[in-house]
């Protein structure tokens, strides 16, 4: 049976703008750095999981688990917690250096939160969150048909994965607990967007770099054209957030863990912007067929002179110089571009434009980018 | 398939509202067979919404962006895009987002390529700063027409006789923070994380301006009405985009809606499955469109308003913005 190791604990989080912003959040290991998003949990349908976890903050913290309907501490289910009469958690919790142990088994497959059930309206946008994947019990990521979201014969194959998890931060509400006063919820203000805990552009970096060592996973979603690549949305925040990919559109196949699909009557649809609710979560398919342009079937415009254009305004560029997938062309002097093959980049970011700044400085906040590469190994886009 | 050739101007302008108040705008103007010698005429003269972009499925589409220049604020060098919001399967060459491609620089030109294949509602926008440059106005519709109309000699919204209309209108949606206006036209700083409308639009305009013709000249850079008129029994096709920054929730009193494509999809499942709907109020977010046709019912005044009551508003106090009317005639 698998066990799933969790310690509450507080940490700084890193802005691209150079703040530092305290944060509570769950790690990997007692001696490891808290982290945004929590560690992801990978179970497997009709499979037993257990979740230890170990509390190293000041207060009570649980772990409610969204969408699971029978969770249970010591055999028994979970149930609200009261202290002096007072609602404290919506399920069992550890106290202050203790631990609580949460046994539970998947029934369906699909994407799923987990966060914090004690004083939720705090320590969820204090950074207790993270991502449940449960895979359909047949799943099989060696045979094609059997790599799929929701198993085989649902029309969920994917070639690629990526988790994307919403959420905003609002720095007084974060210095107000680390002072330990009383936060005002209702004076909710973020000024910062994160996709999977980091602000653009530290969400075009790929995971684990060693300067981010509390915001372990970046946010950019690479393919190839005609790939199936599936894109699992969480909002994990407080707000909506309307997630617009260029490129194409994407086709929803499930919502909150659960397949669009009555009997033989397929629900799925494309849309261009999916809007995020707090609490939700969208699986989709998103491939990109592009519109058959190379060298040899050469794009119907002429490309200006470079040096007549805006390239890099901001003193760099994702662009290669050419039209044409996998070709380089001419990027002018002075301009650093990030393209390593001649790969396309789309963006990715929230439609509330203001979101996609740094406490109102554009580029930032929720934004990242779809990179279709002429060719890409295997091992990208895989969750593990 | 045809070819269809536009330009656009991109460059600034002056709105107005329903309180007397004129806002600066950031916007596009229609070029469009302008000799080369005159376009500087078009400087300032930039329009709310943005020209409307329309071509059938299949057609060749060359869109000409022209970098006008800011009169109001000649000292800013700003570049400018298209970014036609929704394209299938674009390439970054004509995706118009300056860090994955190209801008252009004032003075300049660059040509956009699109052959649209999917008929539906889309948007175009500007996307260099896009916070800056979407609010500021660099907004408009785009409309692809289905084949289905030229084999039938009628319209449809999407290749499916179910998606028959006889009329269309644009509800587009934004709002209008007058703040950042003010700070751009006065060459200040805002910070984005304070945005907090206080203009609510239809079609670049607030009630009671929106049912007003489109050539009033009280509006001369507002040309476009949202009054929808139709005799009884006509199916009306509602356009709707929100490309402001927040969720609106659109009702019209005594019509219920039948919502027949989203995101410029027409609603239909995996084999093809029937998934239109009916509402009787569309939830659209920052960056949707929703396609909804209707019955015109018996004759008679239909308002279409903000089921968030509070943006159906001039500036917080008198009732107005996102507001318009259904107009239902007898047979003539
Ligand atoms: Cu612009
Ligand atoms: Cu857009």
């Amino acid at each position: 049976m698998p066990v799933i190791d969790l310690w509450a604990k507080d940490g700084y989080l890193s802005t691209p703008d150079g703040n530092s912003i305290y944060f509570w959040g769950f790690s990997k290991s007692e001696t490891g750095p808290a982290q945004l998003p929590g560690p992801y949990i990978i179970a497997k349908q009709e499979e037993t999981i257990t979740v230890n976890l170990y509390n190293k903050l000041s207060e009570p913290v649980s772990i409610s688990f969204p969408g699971q309907p029978v969770v249970t501490v010591g055999g028994q289910p979970v149930q609200p917690q009261y202290s002096d009469g007072q609602l404290l958690s919506f399920v069992n919790h550890a106290e202050p250096g203790g631990m609580v142990s949460y046994t539970f088994t998947p029934s369906y497959p699909g994407t799923f939160i987990y966060e914090s059930g004690t004083n939720p309206h705090k320590q969820v946008p204090m950074g207790l969150y993270g991502g449940l994947v449960v895979r359909p019990a047949d799943y099989n990521p060696n045979v094609k048909e059997y790599k799929t979201a929701y198993g085989a014969g649902t029309n969920t194959e994917f070639d690629r994965e990526y988790l994307l998890i919403t959420g905003e931060i609002d720095p007084d509400m974060h210095q107000t607990v680390e002072e330990g006063k009383p936060y005002h919820v209702s004076k909710y203000l973020p000024r910062y967007w994160t996709l999977n805990g980091r602000c653009a552009p530290d969400t075009m970096l790929m995971d684990h770099v060693d300067y981010l060592p509390h915001q372990p996973y970046g946010s950019i979603v690479m393919g190839q054209p005609g790939e199936k690549i599936l894109m699992r949305y969480i909002g994990a925040g407080i707000d909506n957030h309307p997630l617009h990919p260029h490129g194409t559109h994407t086709r929803v196949v499930a919502v909150d863990g659960r397949l669009l699909k009555n009997g033989n009557v397929d629900l799925s649809y494309k849309r261009f912007t999916v809007l995020v609710g707090a609490g939700q979560t969208y699986d989709q398919i998103y491939q990109w067929d592009g519109l058959g342009y190379t060298p040899q079937n050469p794009i119907p415009t002429t490309l200006p002179n470079l040096r007549n254009m805006g390239i890099g305004d901001a003193g760099w560029t994702m662009w290669s110089g050419s039209p044409y997938l996998g070709m380089k062309g001419d990027i002018p002097v002075g301009v650093v571009s990030y393209n390593e093959f001649g790969e396309y980049y789309f963006m990715l970011h929230s439609h509330e434009e203001l979101q996609i700044t740094n406490w109102g400085e554009f580029p930032g906040g929720m934004m990242t980018w779809v990179a279709i590469y002429p060719s890409l190994s295997h091992d990208v886009g895989v969750l593990k | 398939m045809a070819t269809v050739k536009k330009r656009f101007g991109a460059t600034d302008g002056w709105v107005n509202m329903p309180d007397g108040t004129s806002h600066y705008i950031f916007g596009f103007v229609d070029i469009t067979g302008v000799p080369e010698n005159q376009i500087f005429q078009y400087r300032g003269k930039a329009t709310l919404l943005a020209p409307l972009l329309e071509a059938y499925e299949g057609d060749e589409v060359y869109l000409t962006l022209t970098n006008l220049g800011l009169p109001s604020r000649p000292d800013l060098d700003d570049t400018h895009t298209i970014h036609w919001h929704g394209f299938p399967n674009q390439i970054p060459l004509w995706d118009g987002v300056p860090e994955a491609s190209i801008s252009v620089p004032v003075g300049r030109d660059f040509t956009y390529y699109y052959k649209p294949l999917d008929p539906g509602t889309y948007i175009h926008h500007c996307h260099f700063e896009p916070v800056e440059h979407i609010q500021m106005g660099m907004i408009g519709p785009v409309t692809v027409r289905p084949q289905l109309e030229k084999e039938l000699g009628r319209k449809f919204a999407y290749n499916d006789e179910n998606t028959a209309f006889d009329r269309e209108a644009l509800i587009f949606l934004t709002e209008l923070d007058p703040k950042p206006h003010h700070l751009v036209a006065n060459v200040q700083e805002f910070d984005w994380t304070e945005y907090s409308p206080e203009y609510w639009l239809i079609n670049g305009r607030s009630y009671p301006d929106t049912v007003k013709p489109a050539d009033d000249p009280s509006f001369p850079q507002q040309p476009f009405s949202a009054l929808v008129e139709a005799y009884e029994g006509e199916k009306v096709l509602l356009r709707f985009v929100n490309i402001g920054f927040q969720q609106h929730c659109i009702q019209i009193l005594g019509i219920p809606l039948k919502v027949v494509g989203l995101d410029a999809q027409q609603l239909r499942g995996y084999n093809g499955e029937d998934i239109s709907c009916w509402r009787d109020a569309i939830y659209i977010a920052a960056g949707q469109t929703v396609d909804a046709i209707f019955t015109a019912p018996r004759a008679g005044i239909y308002p279409l308003y903000n089921r968030n009551h509070y943006k159906n508003t001039i500036a917080g106090t008198a009732f107005g913005g996102m507001v318009t009317e259904i107009r239902v005639l007898s047979k003539p």
